[in-house]
């Protein structure tokens, strides 16, 4: 099983969370989050004030997959969040040991 | 083994009935029937008990069992504790101790009841029990099961109506300020996704407090047991007895389905109640929105009794009550203020429909409460409203001064409570209590409008630095009149039959906005913000707003800084009012850069953005050769062209006529400048037509504030043929204007000499302007930025400074002197703060970086 964090542009969610679906990825957790990389954000004048937009607000989508699936997966975030232009966010990818479904314990892929 | 197994109210038995009552409610949906049966079921068994036990135990004292609480009321629902008092008149014997109490309890806990005994002489029964109220209020409802009859008697008749007699104020105290510590517990709103039908304000609880206190106020008064169906008010009985019926149908359904005493009404019992026709008259399945409408509408009738609960003379801190006495110095000629409500001096004084309003605005300005009695007067006053208010035009002048009151939620809530915004709107009664249903909308739709508007005037005071900047923009809202009545009427098409509530709403409101006589210029701002409620939030959260071009076009289906001051507060409150959670400070933020963005676009690119013969087929302007009459539409055209586009949409169709009608004057009279001055509300309006030439700005700023003018918004446009147009909004320092009507001709003499060049206006400014006798409270920090990015063939030049009079003339002549000519002017007030945006040129061309530094410095030490 494998972990999938993605952080990707507000403006990309539906489309992203379209496709995971489509795919057949059944559950996600999402957080609105701020944060930047490499882009640091910018400054903006408003009404004589300078107010730094240094933490931009993105989408996190956590999830956690089979392993057969996280290829596609990440082949449909790359398709249905990317524009191309510096901010568009990034992946990760990190190896679950077990998962459990609380209600009635099931262990491993059956939990997901 | 069980004690008492012979009892001829065997195990079976008992559970054999039950099960009648249950399978009979399951048919009928009768929950005051069930709990009756259930109660003379658990009479019968303890009666049984009773008989074998005090054989038993022989016992020849005085001692019987009483029930009390909701099973005293035979009101005893299915898994509800059994409040049973042994009473007796001496010190217990051993007997009794040992055998009669705990044998009939242990024999009702070997069926699974839950038996909450309490043992009790007279004497305490007489008593006020500070550290357990619950027993006071629960003796209250006792009523004799078995025993000495006698000794029951002398309770019922004499101890009980003496104690009350006695300590009626502080039950009565006790008792509300219970009630007010659970309401404050859940939110005061009747409100929830998944409400607890018994504790939450509404609830069964409330309507028994309410019945409480009667019974309190009838036994201090009379010493006599009125009968339980005359304790509430006859205004309340029909209402409230259907909430009651519906409501005691509802814990009964919770009960049997759950097995237990919850009464939380989750999101997948409303479905199956729904489904099931719980409380519907004949047991129609509904739909759950519906359901759930049917349920707020009962539990708002029983919210309502919470009026009586304000008669009881409250026992607070001294302080408090110092606070709620000062509230009586509002009082007025029509009104007068006790403990924090109001009274009518003359009953009959609201059938007057300018008294009636002006009840709702001393509330919506002093978040005061109406006595019970008030209430009803208003309710009699609506025949006499209605038919005024289909005549009247005078209905929004009023309502406007409500809708911008602070406390205008409250206000808005008691006229819908009462009935009088349906009289004035009958289009709101579609989404009266109506539930959106998808556990994200806490409010039902007319609801969420109150809380809406409460939340925007709730940014006054500001709690964090995000509502700080949102209670800046509703401080340069020129018109919050109008945000409010879009707020109020933005969502009334989810109650109509139209596809998307947005045109439902658009629909409603037409009519609305026709009976309430707005100018085009409002009404069409208010159409408006109710046709893009929903654009701001979706290109937060749809489009990328760090992308110019999406700000581009946002700012372009906006138009205005001033429409999209009133869209960014409709949409953050919009959200803000779906649930206390909605609006995340991530939500806000991303709002907020949005409006800072599009707002830097609109005021940067005002002077890029103009009219042409391209693009002037616009329907507004159709619509202002259609308000032309005989004006020919090429000669509107041609006075158009050149015009920023934020001309068109700043002025109404009439507006522009006008003033195309002194453009043919001014070129009919030689180019003699063509000047208005009209009085509008609180200030005056300046509106100069002229050619134009240099300094001309600071010669018009500067004879405003020779004459002791305080300049607080100000547009300069020009159009293609060089004739400027400056619209100048003022107010009058002195009262010169409003003391001597006279004197408004002398000032457009003076104005249009002052344009000529025939007076001087430095020297008009040294001697006679004054300057203002007071210093600013609030520093602000000057700036001034330049940028030559935002337009193709101009300078923006943004100040931002403390306002002060002549500051306007100040800047102006400055840039005159350094050889600007000023294309476009837009000037803004917003509390002490003056912003400034200008576009200019030099010699026909955008300032070099040497020219702007030295604007810069001069400016700088201007401000």
């Amino acid at each position: 099983m494998t972990k999938l964090e993605a952080i990707i542009q507000p403006s990309r969610f539906e489309a992203v969370k379209e496709v995971l679906t489509e795919l057949g990825v059944e559950g996600m957790t999402i957080f609105d989050v701020r944060g930047h990389g490499r882009q640091k954000g910018h400054t903006e004048v408003y009404r004589g004030r300078e107010y730094t937009v240094d933490l931009v607000p993105k989408i996190k989508i956590e999830m956690v997959l089979a392993d057969n699936l996280v290829n596609a997966a990440v082949d449909a975030i790359v398709q249905s969040a990317g524009t191309g232009k510096i901010g568009d966010g990034k992946i990760f990818l990190s190896k679950v040991d077990e998962a459990i479904r609380i209600r009635n314990q099931e262990r491993g892929a059956a939990a997901l | 083994m069980p004690v008492l197994a012979n009892s001829s109210v065997t195990q079976d038995a008992y559970q054999k009935e039950s099960d009648n009552i249950r399978e009979r409610f399951e048919q009928t949906h009768d929950g005051q029937a069930a709990v009756r049966e259930r109660s003379n079921l658990i009479d019968s068994l303890i009666r049984e008990l009773w008989t074998q036990t005090s054989a038993a135990a022989a016992g020849a004292e005085k001692f019987c069992v009483a029930a009390l609480g909701g099973y005293g009321r035979r009101s005893l629902f299915p898994y509800s504790d059994i409040d049973v008092l042994f009473l007796h008149e001496t010190a217990l014997s051993e007997a009794a101790q040992k055998q009669t109490i705990p044998r009939i309890c242990q024999a009702l806990w070997d069926r699974h009841l839950r038996v909450s005994p309490t043992t009790r002489s007279l004497a305490e029964c007489g008593k006020l029990h500070r550290d357990n109220l619950e027993l006071n209020i629960s003796l209250l409802d006792s009523r004799y099961l078995c025993g000495d009859e006698e000794l029951f008697e002398q309770l019922h008749a004499r101890v009980i109506p003496k104690m009350v007699a006695r300590e009626a104020l502080e039950l009565q105290q006790r008792l509300t300020d219970l009630t007010s510590a659970r309401h404050n517990k859940y939110g005061h709103t009747i409100f929830h996704l998944e409400p607890n039908i018994k504790d939450y304000p509404g609830g069964l609880r409330d309507y028994q407090v309410a019945c409480w206190l009667s019974l309190i106020s009838e036994l201090e008064k009379t010493g006599v047991w009125p009968a339980p169906e005359n304790l509430l008010p006859n205004a309340f009985r029909q209402e409230c007895g259907a909430a009651l019926e519906f409501l005691s149908a509802v814990r009964c359904f919770l009960h049997y389905r759950q097995g237990r005493d919850l009464n939380g009404l989750t999101y997948e019992l409303q479905s199956e109640a729904a489904a099931a026709g719980i409380g519907i008259p004949d047991g129609v399945p509904l739909a759950p929105a519906a359901w759930m409408r049917t349920y707020f509408r009962h539990v708002r009738s029983i919210y309502r009794l919470t009026v009586l609960f304000d008669e009881v003379p409250p026992a607070r801190s001294g302080l408090y009550r110092l606070f709620e006495n000062r509230k009586s110095r509002l009082s007025n000629a029509d009104f007068s203020v006790v403990e924090g409500r109001v009274f009518l001096r003359q009953l009959a004084s609201v059938q007057d429909p300018s008294v009636l309003f002006a009840l709702f605005e001393f509330i919506g300005r002093h978040g005061l409460k109406l006595t019970a009695e008030t209430e009803r007067c208003v309710e009699a006053a609506l025949p006499s409203l209605r038919q005024w208010a289909q005549e009247s035009r005078e209905v929004w002048p009023y309502f406007r001064r409500i809708l911008v009151s602070p406390y205008a939620g409250a206000a808005l809530r008691a006229m819908h409570r009462l009935g009088v915004l349906v009289v004035l709107f009958p289009e709101f009664q579609a989404v009266d209590s109506l539930v959106i249903r998808d556990y994200y909308h806490r409010y039902t739709v007319d609801e969420h409008s109150f809380v809406a508007i409460e939340n925007v005037h709730a940014l006054r005071t500001p709690d964090s630095e995000l509502e700080r900047r949102f209670r800046d923009i509703l401080d340069g809202i020129e018109r919050p009149d109008l945000l409010f009545l879009a707020i109020l009427l933005h969502d009334v098409g989810k109650g109509m039959q139209a596809d998307d509530h947005v045109a439902g709403s658009l629909e409603a409101s037409a009519g609305v906005l026709d009976r309430l006589g707005l100018d085009p210029a409002e009404g069409e701002t208010v159409t408006f913000l109710i046709a893009k409620h929903l654009r701001m939030s979706a290109t937060t959260r749809r489009q990328n707003i760090f992308d110019p071009k999406v700000v581009e076009e946002f700012s372009e289906t906006v138009g205005t800084t001033e429409r999209l001051k009133m869209l960014t507060l409709l949409t953050y409150t919009d959200v803000k009012s779906v649930n206390p959670e909605a609006l995340t400070p991530w939500k806000a933020e991303m709002l907020w850069q949005l409006y800072a963005a599009a707002f830097n676009h609109l005021s940067r690119t005002v002077d890029d953005q103009r009219l042409t013969a391209s693009n002037a087929n616009s329907e507004r302007i159709r619509e202002v050769v259609a308000a032309a009459g005989e004006i020919d539409a090429k000669h509107i055209t041609s006075f158009l062209e050149g015009f920023p586009k934020r001309y068109l949409l700043m002025h109404d169709a009439g507006e522009v006529v006008t003033h195309c009608e002194m453009y043919d004057r001014l070129k009919l009279k030689d180019d003699e400048p063509q000047i208005d001055i009209l009085r509008r509300g609180g200030y005056f309006e300046l509106v100069l037509l002229t050619l134009d030439c240099p300094g001309l700005f600071a010669h018009v700023v500067g004879t405003l504030s020779s004459w002791g003018m305080n300049i607080l918004k100000a547009e300069a446009f020009s159009n293609k043929a060089g004739v400027v147009l400056d619209t100048i909004r003022f107010s009058d320092r002195f009262r010169t204007l409003e003391l001597n009507p006279t004197e408004v001709t002398r000032l457009r003499r003076n104005l249009a000499e002052a344009v000529s060049g025939e007076i001087n206006v430095v020297e008009l400014m040294e001697a006679k302007f004054k300057p203002a006798s007071q210093g600013p409270k609030v520093k602000i920090e000057p700036s001034v930025q330049t940028d030559n990015e935002y337009s193709q063939h101009s300078t923006l030049i943004e100040i931002i400074a403390e306002d002060r009079p002549g500051l306007l003339y100040d800047i102006s002549s400055t840039m005159a002197e350094l050889g600007c000519n000023i294309e476009v002017a837009i000037i803004d007030t917003q509390g002490q703060t003056a912003t400034d945006v200008f576009h200019v040129t030099c010699a026909g061309t955008k300032l070099d970086r040497e020219h702007q530094k030295k604007i810069q410095a001069a400016l700088l030490e201007q401000l």
